[in-house]
């Protein structure tokens, strides 16, 4: 088992898993559970489908040089748009996830559109549900063949990497029906964005890892500067929300008084 | 253009981020490719992690100057 593939995967699966989460069970609630489970199985399958399709073509027919230096320029770019959200939201220049407000905004869509509770599979229940796991789940298959197919360490072959990366999505999504299961309502006690700051520290450290790796470079310590990629961006991230936190109080600090100011000055003019 | 599209918002959805890695991948090619360049390729990795940081705090700084 590729414990670093295994848990990047997981953490990833996580976040994405959550979010479609609540839009299958606004399904389910508001017309069938039938249909949005058709359509979720439905997803699932396709999801499989590409991951078998597209891993075992990377794993096959791509040389392992080749497939680093794609995969880690790829696994930066991922992994900076990840970054750069959660440095925003955990800094408030963002707003945070709001599974509650998501769930009860589609919920009053469907209401909207005239749709009720039926016993029947409703196709618009079933495509609605179909494409927020697809849609969802895309970035995780994408994370499993890319992440997967390039980690296998010495010993390993590379398809043990997208096993072990399906084997933590596949965790990550029975944990979140398990936990919707006994919830019953829109999982907003997950920390959506401590998952994705860590998923995207994990997929910009990887990415650069490889990419140097793609070019025939290497590394000082060889695979144990890993962690110390992991360490780096961590900080860094860290000094970001930090600076991020001044600029917001020092803008906001600087709205106040002109506000203040405004106040007065319609209260003199008054 | 639709599907390019959609393939960039997937991946990246930030311009700042896609053209400070191309450039950044330029240079590492260069690095990796010129013969007089050989000496600095000891450092390529750590260019490479300044310049993710870089792009990172730019791309950082627009979101902010644009609210």
């Amino acid at each position: 088992m590729e414990w670093a593939v295994a848990t990047a995967a997981f953490l990833a699966s996580t976040v994405e898993f959550v979010e479609a989460f609540t839009i299958v069970l606004v399904v389910g609630v508001t017309i069938n559970w039938r249909s949005a489970l058709t359509g979720t199985l439905a997803a699932v399958a396709a999801l499989a489908v590409i991951v078998a399709i597209f891993g075992t073509a990377l794993v096959q027919y791509v040389p392992i040089d080749v497939l680093r230096m794609v995969v880690g320029i790829i696994l930066i770019l991922f992994g900076l748009k990840w970054l750069k959200k959660a440095i925003l939201r955990y800094s408030g220049w963002k707003a945070l996830h709001d599974e509650e407000a998501i769930f009860e905004e589609t919920m009053a869509d469907l209401r909207a559109r005239g749709e009720t509770i039926t016993p029947r599979l409703h196709p618009f229940a079933i495509a609605l549900s179909f494409k927020s796991v697809l849609l969802e789940g895309l970035e995780v298959a994408f994370i499993v063949i890319t992440f997967g197919s390039n980690a296998a360490s010495v010993g390993n072959t590379r398809i043990a990497g997208i096993t072990s990366a399906t084997a933590g999505a596949l965790v990550a999504g029975l944990l979140v029906i398990l936990a919707g299961i006994l919830v019953r309502s829109p999982l907003k006690r997950v920390p959506e964005n401590t998952l994705k700051f860590i998923v995207g520290i994990m997929l910009t450290s990887f990415g650069t890892f490889w990419t140097i790796e793609g070019f025939n470079g290497s590394w000082p310590l060889s695979d144990a500067f890993i962690p110390v990629l992991i360490v780096i961006y961590l900080l860094a991230s860290f000094a970001f929300v930090s600076w991020l936190k001044t600029l917001k109080r020092n803008q906001q600090s600087a709205v106040r008084p002109q506000a203040a100011l405004a106040t007065e000055t319609d209260e003199v003019h008054s | 253009m639709k599907v390019v599209l959609a393939i960039y918002n997937f991946l990246v959805g930030d311009m700042i981020i896609l053209i400070g890695v191309v450039i950044t991948l330029l240079v590492l090619a260069l690095i990796f490719t010129l013969p007089f360049l050989v000496p600095v390729q000891a450092f390529a990795g750590y260019l490479l992690i300044i310049a993710v940081l870089l792009v990172l705090g730019m791309t950082l700084s627009r979101e902010v100057r644009g609210r």
